[in-house]
């Protein structure tokens, strides 16, 4: 105890001489121009007071204050972003100390107060009329001529569509860019906020991001580099929503992007995530919009997409295809022959100069580039004998001259993600199982089935979370829990010539098995398959999938039974309001329990509008020695 | 029954994110689960955000597909380092570009070299038929592409 406060006496007499001689160099060096007015200062401080500054909304976005139980507290985490002890849950005590702060002038020079919360000094400069000469601050000139050189135009919300194969991803990301004077996309600033995880092993991952325990930090920069992950990597469709934005708004928006620099808040998945801590900057541009407020258990990056144009900022919607997407164009814009001399010279045969038409050559020569680049980004061909391949290519290309028709490079936009079916669906129906009668009700929020429309969503990918379905036999007149998928995830990607993905599916949750006494028992289950599908011009997507089912209960012998078995299935759309999925299943159980599961099901789906459908299942299952029938029709509400 | 339902459903979500574990891709993946940045970015938003005014790696060759940004010395000549930075960056988009002979990629080259709207197709078509001499073997640099391309003009 003793040595301890003889050291920290030490210390603090090194910092009493390092003031000294700082202080000394202050009074040797700084012209009479700094000189500061003290009493200025309690000016401002009592003008502030007058004002109620601190209850001012604007203050509150800057803050990211938001009201408590008993008092405001700030969402942001990170101690640097106060410069009151209690600023997190005081903002009058953090207003004072900001302007306290503004007015020392022994504020780090290499990185000024006024610089790191140059939106709060911008904000209080004008607000409180300050006079700078006395006030001894310029602000931070440096971060200003910054944003003169740049001239921030406009911005722009970018809405990364789901990874190929990767249906989790579907939940998405959403971002901003902001385009500056020279106007070119490419080359705009994106701004973007994620959490920052080292941690590699799933579940630990999932856990700390559920529950906050990663920081969260906003990175800028060109889109361009964005652009090469998002569309030429991860294979994922973008959507760029032009936002309305004026540009002394936007300016704003950079003051607040400047101070969350290197601030971190806790991260959380499913609630304060990229898509919220956007709704602060888009709040700060423009102080009058409703978006942090709305009420959020959990914000899914497209439902945020909706709020902001519910808002009145979107103006348009532009498609950005990735190169998978590309690449499927191109080909099915080729015949055959065409297409296999796109792989052969993708995989360096050199290019032969036919008698084929100059369209058909420019496009098997383009779709051999992209291919190739897919390929190399994919870790399918060493770099050396990807340039060499790829300088082949485009030194081919290059004699063709240009397409006579660019029209052909525009790919077709299918329906905006935003126009699609929205996230949360309550399903109510009836049904018979065997002889007894049902009626059943279902809710989930979030995503999308592989029965519902496809409009807006990315075909044969399925996300769904936490779908609970109660059901109700009046035979015995009694509510119970038919099933819980806690998730249930499902990734039909075809095969073709060119992309060669693996089909796979994994269900966790409560579901229903038929047991020795012909009854049906709650089993919690996990249910992983993989497999392959391929799309027919006339059967539409077919699949195979080999698969295990764990399936535990005290209804089973041993308390649980392991199987293994394979499902095939096709799903095609005859209109675009009518989807029919037909499937069929059969698994064998070993170990401690021995039986036989087989189901065959037919699912149909009919559209009424993006946010209302009805479904149809029929189904036939044989389990032990029990067969069973089961019709059901639901009612689907997506809001 | 219900306490064996609900620790039923807490192992649930245990499993829940060993499943997303592999539905992940290592690549960044979006804001929900799976979504990451793999390096610590401590202090670096305004370091990338002045990108286009500072120098980065200047010189790259095919196949940079990361997008990776480190800071260095502040250029007098922010719109050439601009220009090398955007080069350096985007070589192999670039490249097909100018075999098509037009494309995004291209167009924003010529912003940045500040080629007039007006002769902007004649730039275009010059660079196309002078692809073998811009690119003239696979070890070419952005620095080399550049150079071979102001010789053009």
């Amino acid at each position: 105890m003793y040595t301890g406060s003889g050291r920290r006496y030490e210390r603090s007499e090194i910092c009493i001489s390092f003031f000294l001689f700082v202080i000394l160099y202050f009074i040797s060096c700084i012209s009479p121009v700094h000189a500061r007015d003290v009493s200025y200062l309690e000016e401002v401080l009592a003008q502030a007071r007058r004002q109620r500054l601190h209850e001012d909304p604007y203050w509150h976005i800057l803050v990211h204050y938001k009201k408590k139980a008993f008092q405001f507290e700030s969402l942001v985490d990170d101690p640097r972003f106060f410069l009151a002890p209690d600023g997190k849950t005081d903002p009058q005590a953090e207003l004072e100390a900001t302007i306290r702060a503004f007015f020392d002038p022994d504020n780090d020079e290499s990185d000024p107060v006024a610089c790191r919360f140059v939106a709060r000094y911008e904000w209080i400069r004008q607000r409180l009329d300050l006079d700078p000469e006395r006030f001894g601050t310029t602000g931070c000139p440096s971060f200003m001529d910054f944003l003169d050189r740049i001239d921030p135009q406009s911005a722009t919300l970018v809405f990364p569509m789901a990874h190929l194969n990767s249906p989790a991803s579907m939940f998405g990301h959403t971002l901003l860019t902001v385009e500056t004077a020279d106007k070119t996309k490419l080359l705009a600033y994106s701004i973007s906020y994620s959490a920052v995880a080292h941690e590699t092993f799933g579940p630990l991952f999932a856990f700390k991001g559920l529950f906050g325990l990663y920081p969260g930090y906003f990175a800028v920069m060109p889109y361009y580099a964005k652009l090469q992950q998002y569309s030429d990597v991860d294979h994922r469709d973008i959507w760029e929503y032009p936002l309305n934005l004026r540009e002394d708004e936007i300016r704003k928006m950079m003051l607040h992007i400047r101070e969350l620099n290197s601030i971190a808040s806790d991260y959380y998945f499913f609630s304060e995530n990229c898509s919220y801590l956007l709704f602060f900057l888009l709040e700060a541009a423009r102080p009058d919009l409703r978006l942090t407020d709305q009420f959020h258990a959990w914000l899914i990056p497209l439902d945020s997409i909706r709020m902001i144009e519910e808002q009145g900022l979107v103006t348009d919607a532009v498609y950005r295809p990735s190169r998978t997407t590309k690449i499927k164009y191109l080909a099915s814009h080729l015949p055959e022959d065409a297409q296999d001399k796109a792989l052969a010279l993708s995989h360096g045969d050199p290019f032969s100069d036919t008698d084929i038409p100059e369209m058909e050559k420019m496009m098997t020569l383009e779709l051999a580039g992209e291919y190739l680049q897919y390929l190399y980004t994919s870790g399918d061909v060493p770099q050396k004998t990807y340039q060499q391949r790829f300088l082949n290519i485009l030194q081919a290309r290059s004699t063709l001259g240009s397409a006579p028709d660019e029209t052909m490079y525009e790919i077709p936009a299918p329906l905006r993600p935003d126009k699609g079916h929205r996230s949360n669906r309550l399903a109510i129906g009836a049904g018979l199982d065997g002889d007894d009668a049902f009626s059943e009700i279902r809710i989930r929020p979030a995503y999308h089935h592989l029965m519902d429309n496809d409009n807006g969503y990315v075909e044969g990918a399925q996300l769904i979370f936490a779908d609970v379905a109660l059901r109700y036999y009046p035979s015995d007149n009694k509510v119970s829990l038919e099933s819980l998928d806690v998730i249930d995830i499902v990734s039909l990607t075809p095969r073709d010539k060119f992309l060669r993905p693996v089909s796979w599916k994994v269900k966790t949750g409560l579901t229903r098995l038929t047991g020795y006494d012909d009854e049906d028992h709650l089993v919690y289950q996990i249910n992983p398959g993989g497999g392959f599908a391929f799309r027919n011009d006339i059967l539409g997507m077919m699949y195979v999938m080999m698969e295990t089912d764990l399936a535990l209960s005290g209804a089973l012998k041993g308390n649980y039974a392991a199987g293994i078995g394979c499902s095939a299935g096709m799903i095609k759309c005859p209109a675009d309001f009518w989807k029919i999925h037909v499937f069929a299943k059969t698994l064998y159980y070993g170990f401690e329990d021995h039986f036989n599961a087989f189901e065959a099901t037919v699912q149909q789906n009919l559209s009424i509008d993006a946010d209302r459908s009805i479904s149809f299942d029929v189904s036939r299952n044989r389990t032990h020695n029990f067969y069973e029938t089961q019709v059901k029709v639901l009612w689907n509400l997506f809001f | 029954m219900k306490k064996i339902l609900l620790a039923l459903v807490l192992v649930g979500l245990f499993i829940l994110p060993a499943t997303l574990g592999f539905a992940v891709n290592k690549d960044n993946t979006g804001c929900g689960l799976g979504y990451m940045i793999m390096q610590g970015n401590d202090g670096l938003l305004f370091q990338v955000l002045a990108v286009t005014t500072n120098g980065t790696f200047a010189n790259q060759t095919f196949g940079i597909t990361s997008g990776t940004l480190e800071c260095e010395k502040p250029s007098k000549f922010a719109s050439r380092e601009k220009l090398n930075t955007y080069v350096a960056e985007n070589m192999d988009n670039l490249a097909t570009d100018i075999a098509k002979g037009q494309g995004e990629y291209l167009n924003t080259l010529a912003v940045l070299m500040e080629v007039p709207e007006g002769s902007r197709s004649d730039f275009y078509v010059k660079l196309q038929s002078n692809f073998s001499q811009i690119y003239p073997s696979t070890d070419v640099t952005s620095v080399d592409v550049l150079t071979n391309i102001e010789s053009l003009m």
